[in-house]
């Protein structure tokens, strides 16, 4: 009995191993390694290697780049992942009430989610050159004038804030349209029975019964918005003056351009624990994901 | 039929207004592409060219490794895949149908995982990859994406709602584990395996931040960081053979989702945690 039991074990532990294998390698052991890298004055190149302590986070936190690159994550995120999810709602319940067409209109709005975003960025690049841009030909048709829209700190940070909404909205929109699909239809009749119109059916049905979709669908926008970076990457790289520098642009250049690797993995953790904020709160509000 | 009335014609023109901006991108790549660069820059608002061209798409062969940079795409997505799933459904599989000790707190470890960033693990992996002097190869674009707590976690959550009496009587014939894995498990979790090649195919081809760590040479770049060094290098003075090298980056993934409409969006709504 015993002997079966350990048997049955090895099995199991077998079973798991390769995949524990390349978790430990590179994710567990990664998120530890990071800690300690931010711990050290290490820079690649250099043969210059010690324990500094907190001294990474003290410059960071010091740093005026790191509370700017911070405040641009943060508006950032807040008008793309609103912006998304309005826009998103709006075409779900446009959408649902359009038997005949409501596959057509999902497939359109959807279709930037399926798109490589690196491609997509370079394209609207393209739209909003200063020179041969479509966008500033058409604003010069109507006697307006051209603007380097990228290239300019008032403009930058709200093109890309329009991509990305561009990219996410459909994203938002498929999400509601499956929470509105579990609303019964017997809810609409007899609301319909007592005269409720459009508006009263969507404040009174529709809202209240898709919040936990709703909820849902703001967690994942943001944890996307948070950590995005091809678009900027691509339109912007952070400029000009890094007005659109978010924080995994940040992370980018002091790792992969300063190699500057031990205060890198320190805006490194800080975003860790940013991310893990927001997924704590989600599973405090939404266990239904996690557990089952 | 119903009468039109001001709510519907509203609608209509909102939808069609927001799917006119939607789509715009992607037309004006496509025509583009097949436009003559001289004509780009001359003829302003009137996007259509006068004579369809296919030298942009000479010019994107002849000038960059396009053909190269597909292939890489190819060949990091298939074997990304194939490491994912030979690796975490046994996994999977251990942690939905079988007791052993720790399985709990191991499994809590797996969920915490779901919903680390990435940029988290970037610099150790680097730094790891450099060690084995395996940065700018195909080993660096595909191994540590082999490590997926998604595809346990999806996996898992499935093979959970397959009762155990398959299970239960493959083992009194006396089936061993990779017998029912591969005879029993696998044709009953096709489902699952759908879904997530799916969302692991679309991430995986539109990956830019890791080829870009990983990569030095022209010639192991990923569609994505292909065209994006492309479009620096040639900065303004090419427009039409750009959109080529988009298009061409871009088509594959729309094709598939267009021949596979319901299946990706349930795909991708289902691995939403995980966008």
């Amino acid at each position: 009995m015993l002997k079966n039991k350990i048997k049955d074990n090895v099995v199991s532990f077998a079973l798991i191993f390769p995949s524990s294998l390349f978790l430990i390698l590179f994710i567990f052991s990664p998120i530890v390694y990071s800690i300690i890298l931010s711990t050290q004055r290490y820079r690649l190149g250099f043969k210059m290697r010690k324990f500094i302590g907190l001294k990474n986070y003290a410059t960071l936190f010091n740093s005026p780049e790191f509370w700017d690159s911070l405040r641009i994550t943060a508006i950032y995120t807040i008008f793309v992942v609103v912006i998304s999810i309005l826009l998103g709602l709006l075409l779900s319940v446009l959408i649902s009430q359009r038997k005949k067409t409501g596959m057509m209109w999902q497939i359109t709005f959807f279709l930037p989610v399926a798109a490589t975003m690196a491609a997509m960025a370079i394209v609207w690049r393209f739209i909003l050159d200063d020179n041969f841009g479509f966008l500033n030909n058409l604003l010069r048709a109507f006697g307006g004038t051209g603007r380097d829209w990228l290239r300019n700190t008032d403009t930058a940070l709200g093109a890309t804030i329009l991509i990305n909404i561009w990219a996410n909205a459909g994203y938002a929109m498929v999400f509601f349209i499956a929470g509105l699909l579990n609303i019964p239809d017997e809810l609409y009749q007899a609301a319909a029975l007592d005269g409720s119109n459009r508006l009263q059916n969507f404040r009174y049905i529709s809202w209240p019964l898709l919040s936990p979709s709703t909820l849902f669908i703001t967690v994942i926008m943001t944890v996307r918005a948070l950590t995005s970076f091809d678009t900027i990457k691509v339109m912007t790289n952070g400029g000009p003056n890094k007005s659109t520098q978010i924080l995994s642009l940040l992370l980018y250049q002091e790792a992969f351009q300063f190699f500057n690797i031990g205060y890198a993995s320190s805006i490194a953790v800080v975003y860790f624990v940013l991310v893990l904020m927001l997924a704590l709160a989600q599973m405090k509000f939404d266990k239904r994901v996690y557990y089952q | 039929m119903k009468k039109r009335n001001l709510w519907d014609i509203l609608s209509t023109a909102f939808l069609c207004s927001l799917g006119v901006f939607t789509l715009f991108p992607f037309f004006l790549m496509i025509i583009t592409s097949f436009k003559d660069s001289h004509e780009i820059i001359a003829s302003g608002l009137n996007v259509f060219p006068r004579v369809p061209i296919l030298r942009n798409y000479a010019t994107v062969f002849g000038k960059t490794y396009i053909a190269r940079y597909l292939l890489n795409g190819v060949i990091v997505v298939v074997f990304v895949l194939i490491g994912q799933l030979l690796v975490n459904i046994p996994a999977a599989y251990a942690f939905a149908k079988r007791n052993f000790p720790f399985k709990k707190t191991l499994f809590l470890c797996i969920l915490a995982a779901l919903v680390f960033p990435r940029y988290i693990a970037a610099i150790p992996n680097f730094l790891l990859l450099s060690k084995f002097r395996l940065i700018d190869t195909y080993a660096a674009l595909i191994l540590p994406s082999i490590a997926s707590p998604f595809c346990i976690f999806l996996m898992r959550q499935y093979i959970l709602t397959i009762p155990e009496v398959f299970f239960e009587a493959a083992r009194v014939e006396g089936c061993g584990i990779p017998r029912i894995l591969l005879t029993i498990l696998i044709p009953m979790i096709k489902p699952a395996i759908g879904s997530f090649t799916i969302f692991s195919i679309v991430t995986h081809w539109n990956d830019f931040f890791w080829p870009l760590i990983v990569i030095n040479s022209q010639k192991m770049f990923t569609p994505p960081a292909g065209i994006v060094f492309f479009a620096d290098a040639e900065g303004a003075s090419d427009w039409g053979a750009v959109m080529a090298a988009a298009l061409l980056t871009v088509a594959p993934l729309i094709a598939l989702f267009l021949a596979n409409r319901r299946q990706f969006i349930t795909s991708l709504t289902n691995t939403g945690l995980k966008g």
